[in-house]
């Protein structure tokens, strides 16, 4: 299966104590078919994995891939064994169905017009700080290799190695697109 | 008809469980899997016998009956929310395979007989495969490498990728590319509406070559010495050609030229996108 | 001699670098007050990046999710294809004999798959020259028109009753491959509106409505296999 938890770096803190095991214990609720225990989870991991699904792919498909990774995850619930925290397991099940995402998306024309995809988002919540507002805009413009390398490595503490696999390339490429995204997002934020 | 069931029951409660056995098969013999949320994933060894390692919710049981045909694995048990099961199977690699889910990825890696695979929102992924093979899913990309035979791949909304095939190639989707590479045909069909297609394969004498697209591009190789009548139609489109070739035929939206003998038939169409023929290799899909 | 060390920068800055490397490197930074510079630039991005937070999306996506894996009240999705279907169903005007003689076959049962196809014995109907095909008969446009688009509406309505079986993804999915193929429909009869004596245009259309008729088909067979 392709569900490793070994080798990633993750930069956020981890839940504490207590919180860990109320998730544990509603991860085995909802692998038996509780349907309110996976509901707690999803409202727990929905802003983590909403914000890697527009990172990654953007804003325009992130609402629709976020449902996939959740619908996904309810059914592969019953092999989530418990030997990792279940947020690691779960964001290791929506990078892969995000990263299976994108080619559907490569091939979709310009010209053909989602009406899911072209609801606009809403206005985003008032109190996000400008700041991360502008970086996150000017990762939106960024090539989308370059993006989601960018994305792994300095978002969500990925090596190079792991991301090589991931997004088919060498780490060499890995290397050279992460430096290229922090060179142009350099400028970004310096208007 | 079924003339013993062996029946695999899962033990403690709770907690998700584990299933495993090994079954021994006879020569001819068929398997057959129907999954509904999970992943089937096939290897294949050289022992007469097939393994079964199944990881389930506690409140399924796995189901293997068997009989002269085969074999045929299903989850039993509880009504609600439905199976979700991963196998994991390792059979003869001369065993012709019967593989089905819903939310199910399916993988076969090493099959030397018939393959048929069909999910609905799940990938399909196959190495190897001879005689008839035919992969299907809707919401999921569907990939082939290393078979021969009676081809048919079919997805909805996703991409249909083929290498190292030999045989009659039929690929369709709606909403996805059509790659296909190292392909050894004389009758091969690619058909999209959303999305690009790309061939680089044979083009041999007496053959029959189609590619259709709507909104989408077409990339196709013409080896050199082939022998081929070509017809490029398309509506908006621009055709272009790594070679130079001399047209025999022109009317509005469509042209058809020779190379020599033209003894292979070949269609390329494109409602909107450009059609562009190169020698084998040289055909990729960026520019 | 800049860019080869701005290159090596992010590598510096996540200790990729042997110690050789290093040691060059600092010493070039010690003398290069834009390189310094744009080392700070980069560390300043990715402590930005590390400090990024995660927002929720503006919506909800929980009734979406619940009704995906059948947990909503009665596991039924609730949207109603009928308001859609009224403005999805198109009354086909397929003025040209080809596409209609061929929508004809095709409701007989997929003759007409041979008849796009070609066998592998004969040749194939596509690889004629501009010249009107000969295997085109006058079946009488109006009629043939109207049993294309009741073959459609039979589908359709078939695909309502059973809708119900089919969970809100494969729902979805299959209304928006169908929207894909009713657009190229759209395209291709105003292309051939123009130009109404097109041999191409008149197989395309026909190929794609065949590829409707077969979704529409699929749908069914998979609405019918979930019961």
């Amino acid at each position: 299966m392709e569900l490793t938890t070994s080798g990633v770096a993750t930069l956020r803190r981890d839940p504490d104590q207590a919180a860990g095991d109320a998730e544990g214990a509603d991860a085995a609720l909802a692998a038996s078919g509780d349907g309110r225990a996976f509901e707690r989870l999803y409202r727990v991991h929905l802003a983590r994995i909403h914000s890697l699904a527009r990172r990654m792919i953007g804003s325009d498909a992130a609402d629709d891939v976020t449902q996939d990774v959740f619908i996904r995850a309810w059914t592969k619930l019953a092999t989530f064994r418990g030997e990792a925290a279940f947020g690691t397991w779960l964001f290791r099940l929506a990078v892969n169905v995000i990263l299976a995402r994108r080619t559907t998306l490569g091939s979709e024309r310009g010209r053909y017009d989602d009406s899911e995809g072209a609801l606009e988002t809403a206005a985003r919540p008032a109190a996000a700080p400008e700041l991360s507002l502008d970086l996150e805009e000017a990762m939106s413009r960024l090539p989308d290799g370059a993006r989601q390398v960018f994305v792994l490595h300095d978002l969500e503490g990925y090596r190079h190695e792991e991301i090589a696999k991931l997004l088919g390339i060498v780490p060499g490429t890995s290397k050279s697109q992460l430096h290229h995204a922090r060179m142009a997002l350099r400028k970004h934020l310096d208007r | 008809m079924l003339a013993t069931l062996a029946t695999l029951t899962a033990l403690a409660l709770g907690a998700p469980q584990q299933t495993d056995t090994t079954l021994p098969v006879r020569s001819g013999a068929r398997l057959e899997v129907e999954n509904f949320g999970g992943e089937i994933a096939v290897k294949t060894w050289s022992r007469s016998a097939v393994r079964v390692t199944a990881s389930h919710s506690s409140r399924d049981r796995i189901e293997i009956g068997a009989s002269d045909a085969g074999l045929h694995v299903k989850a039993e048990g509880h009504r609600g929310p439905p199976h979700v099961v991963d196998y994991e199977i390792t059979a003869p690699a001369w065993m012709a395979l019967n593989l089905s889910g819903v939310y199910t990825d399916i993988t076969v890696e090493g099959a030397q007989g018939e393959i048929t695979a069909e999910t609905v929102h799940g990938e399909v992924k196959v190495s190897g495969g001879s005689g008839n093979v035919s992969l299907k899913s809707v919401q999921g990309a569907v990939t082939l490498e290393k078979a021969r035979g009676r081809i048919d791949l079919y997805s909805v909304n996703e991409e249909i990728k083929a290498s190292d095939v030999s045989g009659d190639l039929t690929a369709e989707t709606v909403n996805g590319d059509i790659t296909l590479r190292q392909i050894e045909s004389s009758n091969t069909e690619a058909n999209t509406v959303n999305g690009d297609i790309t061939y680089d394969g044979t083009i041999k004498d007496g053959g029959r070559y189609r590619f259709a697209t709507h909104g989408g591009s077409l990339r196709v190789s013409v080896p050199e010495k082939a022998n081929v009548a070509v017809s490029v139609s398309t509506f908006n489109g621009e055709f272009n050609s790594c070679f130079p070739v001399q047209l025999t035929g022109k009317a509005k939206h469509r042209f058809n030229f020779t190379i020599g003998s033209g003894s292979a038939r070949l269609e390329l169409e494109s409602f909107d996108g450009d059609i562009k023929i190169c020698r084998p290799g040289a055909v990729s899909k960026e520019e | 001699m800049n860019d080869q060390w701005t290159d090596r920068l992010s590598e510096y800055l996540d200790d990729d670098l042997s110690s050789a490397e290093v040691t060059a490197l600092e010493a070039h930074l010690a003398a290069c007050a834009s390189c310094r510079a744009t080392l700070d630039e980069l560390r300043r991005v990715v402590a930005r990046a590390r400090a990024l937070d995660d927002r929720p999306p503006a919506t909800d996506l929980w009734p979406g999710i619940a009704t995906g894996i059948g947990l909503a009240p009665g596991a039924h999705p609730v949207v109603s294809l009928g308001q859609r279907r009224a403005r999805r169903r198109l009354s086909f005007t397929v003025p040209e004999l080809a596409a209609a003689a061929i929508a004809l076959a095709m409701l007989s049962g997929g003759a007409a798959r041979l008849l796009l196809r070609g066998s592998k014995a004969g040749p194939m109907a596509t690889t004629a020259t501009p010249a009107p095909m000969p295997m085109l008969v006058n079946a009488g446009a109006p009629g043939t028109n109207a049993r294309y688009a009741a073959a459609v509406a039979d589908l359709e309505r078939a695909l309502e009753q059973g809708r119900g079986r089919l969970d809100t993804a494969t729902v979805r999915v299959i209304e928006k491959n169908l929207s894909i193929i009713d657009r190229a429909i759209r395209e291709a009869q105003s292309a051939l509106a123009a130009d109404p004596g097109n041999a191409y245009l008149n197989l395309h259309l026909a190929e794609q409505m065949r590829r409707k008729l077969e979704l529409l088909r699929r749908a069914n067979a998979l609405a019918g296999a979930r019961s």
